[in-house]
């Protein structure tokens, strides 16, 4: 049942994933300062940029499902939010690996990764409410707000978070030589990451998309079924 | 003969992978009271919802002044609906629940309306007290009164004889007598069919998930008459 | 302006006329204070930061229990239905919900401010002036967003579980500076000094006022 354009993404998937892990690992130069740990920051930053635009993503196809009422706009949202999540928790996994080695402590309250930690929060709360609900046009509305809400917030958290950290600087711990990126090839590294897990997330969303399709169309033609089956039984 | 008030096509529901009901046509003209009767748990109460658009029906439609119920804008004071909820405030009295439903419907002096209501419900005497400690019979009339406070066209009730003695029985069938002959549409639901006397009713039944025409002439049969002549 | 009045005053008479959920909250707001103080002995260092943690506590845990009342209480005997049939706008049962939430709230925090001030010997005045702002604030926009989540919430399996899942998240960024500015203003800060978070609250409540009154549509309407 394999599309072509599945295989085709798939494929491109892998490949720049193998080039994308290369340039991390051998490719590009290590760090001065934080050594090799430093080299997390290939796989972390992507899967931030991912998790973000997910989140996006959900707000947009959910603002799309409330405005004109098509299931896709709502199983695209739902596929969306699982994938997000899944990259949300890399996000904060990766960066409690690289807090370990260089602060000494599993977890800093660095802004990012608060920011982060809120996002994964709130989105965790839009798929228990999904889990809990089950599969009604009504739990899709319900859904949508939230992620519409979730989407709303970011901005809001990004700053308030930012200023929070400001003002205590005895605790902050600053991230450095983030974008002062100094080598070319530390530069390639992250974009060809980037574009990397920017092709994962496409894939991956497209299988997860295509299942929660079937499964709504599937509910839709059972519903057309029991309907057609009362028809029949009534004109017996 | 002037439009139907209410008018259902195929109306269907389902729930889960069950049917309802499905296939289901009705009209309800002005000054025609129709009752639809069926056993416990056949779904008149579903029927009701999905007829004034409370519930989304899954095929077919219902049309109310020639409009699909779900659009309830402009025409909430021309409907008055009685669910088996009572849709009143425990905590409020039977005054102040009609006078609050009354500003709600910009009903001109709200006060006098419900003063009126209470009466003709035979509910003056509690109407200070808290709906909280009223018998089922007296919450069950004054929710009827809820519903017809804004003077609605088109009434629909689920089920408003139960829990009602033979005092409240008679002062509903008067209620119904008096919208039938002022021209209004009346839809129950009854678990047999009642004689009302001076009132006629058109039956149905609700059974099996089809709805079959008891009395009166079918409405195929009355739609077919009306593009006859 | 009339339905918003109407169910306003509504909700206003029900709750004066039982309050058992003010007293509950009162009595919850003073609990959490009581044990924020056993824990950490009033230290005249701390007290600011510690008085604007206790207050926000309380205020989170009012605003969550008086939206879900709010909502449930109308629930209870298909009176909301009664109100998406009557011929009014939407958005006016929002904002009386709203306005409903944020009153409720105010009142268990003038409660929990008084005990604050007490148990913490802090001085009235000009300080108090300085909080009553702040804690206005953040009230509506935690009721804004609670008014919204508890919609959605009491119509879902476990959802008094859910309700401080999703609500607290979204909160955060008024939370953050609703309690930098609350202990600012206790330890004697004037609006100046903490402008740059009541621009953040001022944000979150205009933005999340504005998407609840436009999405509140959305998680009403009944199936």
């Amino acid at each position: 049942m394999k599309s072509a354009w599945q295989l085709g993404i798939g494929t491109a998937a892998l490949a720049t994933m193998i080039a994308a892990t290369w340039m991390s690992l051998v490719g590009a130069p290590t760090e001065a300062d934080q050594g090799a740990v430093q080299r997390i920051f290939y796989f972390h930053v992507p899967c931030a940029m991912v998790t973000f635009s997910a989140f996006g993503l959900v707000a947009i196809a959910g603002a799309l499902y409330l405005w004109l009422g098509n299931q896709i706009w709502d199983d695209l949202e739902y596929a969306a939010a699982e994938v997000g999540m899944v990259f949300c928790t890399l996000v904060l996994i990766s960066g409690s690996i690289w807090a370990k080695p260089i602060w000494g402590t599993w977890w800093t309250w660095d802004s990012r990764l608060t920011t982060t930690f809120i996002l994964w929060l709130i989105y965790a709360g839009y798929l228990m409410l999904r889990g809990f609900g089950g599969d009604t046009p009504q739990i899709a509305r319900f859904a949508a707000v939230v992620g519409i809400f979730g989407a709303l917030d970011v901005p809001l958290v990004i700053v308030s978070v930012r200023l929070w950290r400001t003002i205590h600087p005895a605790v902050l711990l600053t991230r450095q030589n983030e974008h002062g990126l100094e080598d070319p090839r530390m530069v390639a590294a992250l974009l060809i990451s980037m574009a990397a897990f920017t092709i994962l997330f496409v894939w991956l969303l497209g299988l997860r998309f295509k299942i929660i399709r079937l499964h709504s169309r599937l509910g839709g033609l059972k519903r057309e079924m029991a309907l057609w089956r009362a028809e029949q039984g009534g004109r017996a | 003969m002037s439009q139907p008030i209410l008018e259902a096509r195929g109306l269907a529901k389902l729930f889960g992978a069950a049917a309802v009901f499905s296939g289901v046509d009705l009209k309800v003209d002005p000054g025609e009271a129709v009752l639809v009767s069926g056993r416990n748990g056949v779904g008149k109460s579903t029927l009701i919802k999905t007829l004034c658009g409370l519930s989304a029906s899954d095929s077919g439609e219902s049309l109310i002044f020639g409009r699909n119920c779900r659009q309830h804008r402009g025409i909430e004071r021309r409907v008055g609906v009685l669910t088996h909820q009572s849709m009143l405030y425990p905590n409020l009295t039977a005054r102040e629940n009609l006078e609050f439903y009354g500003e709600l419907y910009s009903i001109p002096s709200p006060s006098t309306a419900a003063s009126r209501w209470l009466e003709r419900m035979d509910l003056a005497a509690a109407s200070d007290k808290r709906v909280r400690s009223f018998s089922r019979g007296m919450e069950q009339r004054l929710a009827i009164a809820r519903a017809m406070l804004p003077e609605p066209e088109l009434i629909l009730m689920d089920e408003p004889f139960a829990a009602l003695d033979i005092d409240g029985v008679a002062i509903v069938a008067d209620l119904i007598r008096d919208s039938i002959a002022h021209q209004r549409a009346i839809l129950i639901t009854a678990h047999a069919p009642l004689d009302l006397g001076a009132v006629q009713f058109t039956t149905y039944e609700l059974a099996r998930g089809r709805l079959l025409a008891l009395s009166g002439p079918s409405p195929r049969e009355r739609l077919r008459s009306l593009s006859a002549g | 302006m009339g339905a918003f009045a109407a169910i306003l005053r509504k909700d206003l008479r029900l709750e004066l006329r039982t309050g058992d959920s003010t007293i509950t909250l009162i009595a919850l707001s003073t609990l959490i204070l009581l044990v924020l103080v056993l824990a950490f002995a009033p230290d005249p260092q701390r007290s600011a930061d510690l008085s604007a943690g206790a207050l926000w506590i309380a205020l989170i845990f009012a605003g969550m229990l008086g939206s879900s009342r709010a909502l449930i209480a109308e629930r209870e005997n298909g009176c909301m239905l009664a109100l998406l049939m009557a011929p009014i706008d939407r958005a006016s049962i929002y904002a009386a919900k709203l306005a409903a939430a944020f009153i409720f709230m105010m009142v268990a925090e003038a409660a929990s401010i008084i005990l604050l001030m007490l148990f913490f010997n802090l001085d009235f005045g000009l300080r108090l002036a300085r909080l009553l702002p702040v804690v206005m604030l953040g009230g509506l926009g935690f009721a804004a967003v609670s008014t919204l989540l508890a919609a959605i919430t009491s119509r879902t399996r476990a959802g008094d579980l859910l309700l401080p899942v999703l609500v607290v998240p979204v909160f955060v960024p008024a939370l953050i500076a609703g309690v930098k500015a609350s202990a600012a203003a206790l330890a004697g800060a004037t609006f100046a000094a903490m402008a740059m978070w009541l621009k953040i609250m001022i944000a979150f409540d205009v933005l999340f006022v504005v998407a609840g009154y436009l999405l509140f549509d959305y998680v009403v309407i009944e199936d």
